[in-house]
């Protein structure tokens, strides 16, 4: 996935909305900007497929080895698929965080919440500040 | 005082690099009113002479065991401790050094933590084990939080009269203000009633606490109570005894996913109940769940193996109130000392203890037993304790006769069980001779015969 | 070092038919396990120990003790930690076999003496805190916060009061929040400003009737005395709510000032730490605590009371939380603490105070000229510098100086704690150091913010091991021997 074209939320999530039948799912990775500011992560909690996620609440954890830091999730929705080689290859966060490094597919129950979302430009200049 | 170094001169100097007149102005961030303003209502100093003699005089009032015959058990109890247990254990650069936080001047800690977990693991059956927990009782209400966060199943936990009543206690305390109910299940028989534990595992328990061998000292049938247990979907919590291990199954042998077990036992002294070693081990899956500090292998900058403390994240000073616990001083000496009693047994000397322990203890039992007034409580085959009924039913009486005697002769059980009020427990280890179980027998027997004339009350 | 033979792992060291301890031969009849126990519990072999001698055992764990620094051989300003000289006096009383071979169990005739010391230690803390009853029980610091939070919880309850929440200032011990979920309470952050005080703001934005607790430590993690320590605690009193006092930090106030008199209605003592037990590479430690009047029915039993001239244990508290842990307490940290106060007096007490808050900041004065403290001039018993413009300047971060330190003999403070000093540096010396020492380490501390950068972030130089890989740690956990021969 191209890093232009996604949506982010200010927590650094970053969100690819795609149609499937007549729902939308969210796939939810974190920003490469993220990552680099996690430093060494080790260890990655996944939610569990069917857990019921609400937006901007935490819904999975990464651990660097003296930090825990919570990602949250960008919509309402139910986890429908996790990437569940991840935490065995969580070098892939830092060399493809936009596509093998996707964390969650996320069923979107109520997508009010993608209005709040950064486009790239607007996540840049957050991301400099 | 004796451990101040400041001369007048050196305070002085002190003072003026500070920029202070005095002492007492550096405490005046201290408002006023809240001093105290007069002195501490304390004895006054001893020197280490009358400190010395004033402690002997206190120590003197009591009996320990040397002077009296100790019988006594109920999870702690008199094992040998080899002098090197205590040459190392006081070695300056183990005991006034703290938690390893700086690994490079901490290499001798961490080692020691590694080979302890090692040793643990190996005398469990488990995969991974922690640097230590403070005693027996809190390691069982530890076990039980970590099953609860483990399995998602907040409705209840499974306990069974047969296990220890302070750790039950001790679990009711943890659980008090959590949603998890405590179920406590009827051993009548002196072991866990597979019948009474089916009807009370269901989809919403936990855990199960076992111990093994009970607080009765028997010996339960736990690759019995681990199927009904994982039936239900719950895990195994076995209690331990790090002794009996000589000869019995280990916990991971028969199914538990959480072993715990009161350590001081493996080198540290009874010393009026603490402080002890509380012993944690898991199945690999549950070791983020596990709380208290854990030391792993790694290398270093220039290639060298070494040991850090790792997996911190679960702990209190990084994740603060999502913690697995909140535990962060442990019993680090005692591991150490742990460690160094294993390694000083063996594998031959743990299985010969266990059995001068299995061996002396039925004896004990056998004799006691041949006295009309004495019976055991519970038919099941037990391990280094027993429970002894008297038919007479004058308990206090009999032990107090036998202490006068100079025994220690057992721990009356009717202040846990009130159905036992007639029995008392008895623990016998490797260090009690023939000669001495023979004289607690014979003076339980005489005392017997003291107090047979009929009562007129 | 590291890889010589002597520190080889002790499963290294095995060799089949190798052993150290000899039992005695069994002298009552003997029989045969499988007739004494049910084969389906008993196993066929014993654990596999490592098989080694006494000689090796020794030689091994003495290898091992040397790669340690310790009290005794260092200085050891490990903030937070009061790592104060160790007295052997104590350690001696600890050993005597009539403290050390009793059991937990006997008779209260057999154990007057040590009922004695556990009693007058009640006695003293009280009197030391200002707080009117004591439960011995708590194993650890930690361990007494929970049962504090426990026995506050007990109260509410009994009041009818519903309460959900404790407060925790953001600069507290991590287990002050941890403490506070055990408990089944929610932990609210307090902030605190950047003088490092309570944000009292923040603190009104806050209280409200949900809150059951207050933890404040006072003097603070910053080793800093609470300038509104009244008003907060008048404050939470009159919406209903308690004040915790975590005691980690008495070491600066005794005899000086008492929690009870500044509102705290309780408190738990680290004895480990201001009354000099040590601190065993991680522990035991002990953590008593007191609390006033009302809370007194909803602490652990047992609790010794006293007769005419029998002591006694008293289980009968029938609005007891229980017990938190099986029998007394920790009593052999109890009984070097007795030996501690007994060794000091009320003026000796006081002096260690003095002269801990002396040398905190006669080294201040000479650290602020090296690095930065941001919370001033003045401190009680430590203080928290910081290398963060060293790091904007230099590169030269906390942790470089901390290792770097090993190199020329000194522990290092704690680093990166309270998380709201940036690269923090907290010192403790204690009262049990030399106006030498500091100064030397002071001297120290200025060479290394000298020294090339490069030179520090390799830093330690002269120690067995230097800056291991914490994450491939973390990453692929080798935690026992088994793992370690799955690795390789």
């Amino acid at each position: 996935m191209k890093q232009e074209d996604l949506l982010y939320a200010k927590t650094h999530e970053w969100v690819a909305v795609a149609k499937e039948g007549g729902t939308q799912i969210a796939t939810v990775g974190i920003s490469a900007f993220a990552v680099e500011a996690l430093t060494d992560l080790v260890f990655i909690e996944l939610p569990a497929v069917g857990k019921q996620v609400e937006a901007e609440q935490p819904f999975c954890e990464v651990e660097s080895v003296k930090a825990v830091s919570d990602i949250y999730a960008p919509v309402d929705g139910e986890v429908v698929a996790v990437n569940s080689a991840l935490p065995d290859t969580l070098e892939t966060l830092s060399s493809d965080p936009y596509g093998a490094g996707w964390i969650a597919k996320i069923k979107v129950t109520n997508d009010a919440n993608l209005a709040k979302l950064l486009d790239h430009a607007a996540y840049q200049k957050q991301c400099e500040e | 005082m004796p451990y101040h170094y400041n001369t007048p001169e050196d305070k002085q100097a002190m003072l003026s690099a500070i920029g202070a007149e005095s002492v007492d102005v550096l405490f005046d961030s201290i408002p006023a009113e809240l001093k105290l303003g007069r002195r501490l209502d304390l004895p006054p100093a001893l020197s280490e002479l009358e400190l010395d003699q004033h402690l002997r005089e206190l120590a003197s009032r009591n009996t320990p065991a040397g002077e009296a015959v100790c019988f006594l058990g109920a999870g702690s109890y008199d094992h040998f401790i080899p002098a090197v247990v205590d040459t190392i254990g006081s070695r300056s650069e183990f005991y006034t050094s703290y938690t390893p936080y700086q690994a490079e001047a901490s290499q001798g800690n961490l080692q020691v933590m590694f080979e302890y977990q090692s040793l643990i693991t190996e005398l469990t059956g488990l995969d991974v084990s922690n640097a230590s927990l403070y005693d027996g009782a809190s390691a069982a209400a530890e076990a039980v939080l970590m099953a609860i966060s483990a399995t998602g199943r907040h409705g209840k936990v499974i306990v069974p009269e047969s296990l220890h009543p302070e750790y039950r206690a001790t679990i009711a305390t943890y659980l008090e203000n959590l949603a998890t109910e405590v179920v406590t299940i009827p051993t009548s028989g002196g072991v866990v009633d597979p019948e009474i534990l089916s009807e009370a595992v269901d989809e919403e328990t936990a855990a199960v606490v076992l111990q093994q061998p009970n607080f009765f000292g028997c010996v339960e049938d736990a690759a019995e109570v681990n199927r009904i247990t994982k039936k239900a979907g719950a895990l195994l919590i076995a209690v331990f005894d790090p002794m009996s291990l000589g000869v019995l199954k280990r916990p991971g042998d028969y199914g538990a996913n959480i072993a715990v077990a009161e350590g001081h036992t493996l080198g540290s002294p009874m010393a009026y109940g603490g402080p002890y070693l509380g012993i944690m081990a898991c199945e690999k899956s549950l070791v983020r769940r596990m709380p208290g500090r854990i030391a792993g292998q790694t290398v270093d900058r220039r290639g060298n193996t070494c040991f850090v403390l790792t997996m911190q994240t679960r702990e209190q000073h990084i994740r603060r109130e999502k913690a697995t616990s909140n535990v962060c001083t442990n019993q680090g000496l005692f591991a150490l000392r742990a460690t160094v009693y294993l390694a000083q047994l063996g594998p031959q000397g743990l299985r010969e203890t266990a059995s001068l322990c299995l061996q002396k203890s039925r004896y004990a039992a056998e004799q006691l037993c041949q006295h009309e007034r004495f019976s055991l409580a519970f038919e099941e085959p037990t391990f280094k304790e027993f429970v002894i009924r008297d038919r007479e039913n004058r308990v206090d009486d009999l032990l107090k006769s036998a202490l006068d005697r100079g025994y220690l002769a057992g721990l009356p059980l009717g202040r846990w069980y009130p159905e036992l009020a007639d029995c008392f427990l008895v623990a016998v280890t490797e260090k009690r001779t023939k000669a001495e179980i023979d004289g607690l027998v014979s003076t339980l027997t005489k005392a017997s015969e003291r107090v047979s004339v009929p009562a007129t009350v | 070092m590291r890889n010589s033979r002597d520190t080889q792992l002790l499963c290294e060291l095995s060799r089949p038919g190798r052993r150290a301890a000899r039992l005695p031969a069994c002298d009552v009849p003997e029989r045969d396990i499988a007739d004494l126990l049910p084969t389906e519990a008993t196993a066929s072999s014993p654990p596999a120990l490592p098989e080694v001698t006494e000689p090796q055992i020794v030689r091994h764990f003495v290898n091992l003790s040397t790669m340690n620094m310790s009290v005794d051989t260092h200085f050891y300003p490990l903030g937070s930690c009061t790592m104060k000289y160790n007295p052997k006096r104590n350690e001696r009383a600890a050993a005597m076999p009539g403290f050390a071979d009793l059991h937990p169990c006997q008779p209260e005739e057999t154990i007057q003496g040590m009922l004695a010391l556990l009693y007058e230690m009640q006695e003293y803390f009280q009197e030391i805190s200002g707080l009117p009853a004591c439960s011995l029980q708590p194993a650890a610091g930690a361990h007494g916060e929970l049962t504090a939070l426990l026995v506050a919880a007990a109260y509410f309850k009994d009041l009818g009061e519903n309460r959900s929440k404790v407060l925790v200032p953001d600069n507290a011990h991590g287990t002050n929040p941890a403490s506070a979920a055990m408990a089944g309470y929610r932990s609210i952050t307090v902030k605190t400003t950047s003088d490092g005080f309570v944000d009292m703001a923040d603190l009104a934005s806050k209280l409200d009737d949900e809150v059951a607790v207050m933890m404040i430590t006072n003097p603070s993690t910053l080793g800093l005395f609470e300038p509104h320590m009244r008003e907060i605690a008048d404050q939470v009193h009159a919406r209903g709510g308690l004040i915790y006092l975590d005691g980690a930090n008495m070491n600066a106030i005794l005899g000086i000032t008492r929690p009870g008199d500044w509102g705290a209605d309780m408190q738990h003592y680290n004895p480990h730490k201001t009354f000099s037990g040590p601190h065993g590479g991680g522990g035991p430690g002990a953590g008593p605590i007191c609390v006033i009047e009302k809370l007194a029915p909803y602490l652990p039993t047992p609790i010794v009371r006293k007769e005419d001239s029998l002591y006694a244990l008293d289980f009968n508290l029938p609005k007891t939380i229980g017990r938190v842990r099986s029998f007394f307490g920790n009593v052999g940290v109890l009984v070097r603490a007795y030996a501690y106060i007994r060794t000091h007096g009320p003026d000796g007490l006081r002096e260690v105070s003095e002269n801990a808050v002396l040398n905190a900041n006669y080294l201040l004065s000479r650290v602020k000229h090296i690095l930065p403290v941001p919370q001033g001039n003045r401190c009680m018993h430590e203080f928290v510098a910081s290398a963060n413009t060293l790091k904007k300047d230099k590169g030269i971060t906390a942790m470089d100086i901390a290792k770097r330190l090993l190199d020329y003999g000194f522990h290092a403070p704690t680093v990166y704690f309270p998380l709201t000093v940036p690269e923090a540096m907290m010192c403790e010396p204690t009262e049990s150091e030399s106006k030498e020492t500091l100064d030397a380490f002071a001297e120290v501390l200025f060479r290394i913010t000298e020294e090339d950068a490069e030179l520090l972030h390799d830093a330690p130089h002269s120690t067995a091991v230097s800056r291991p890989d914490e994450v491939r740690a973390a990453r692929q956990p080798v935690l026992t021997w088994a793992a370690l021969s799955e690795a390789n």
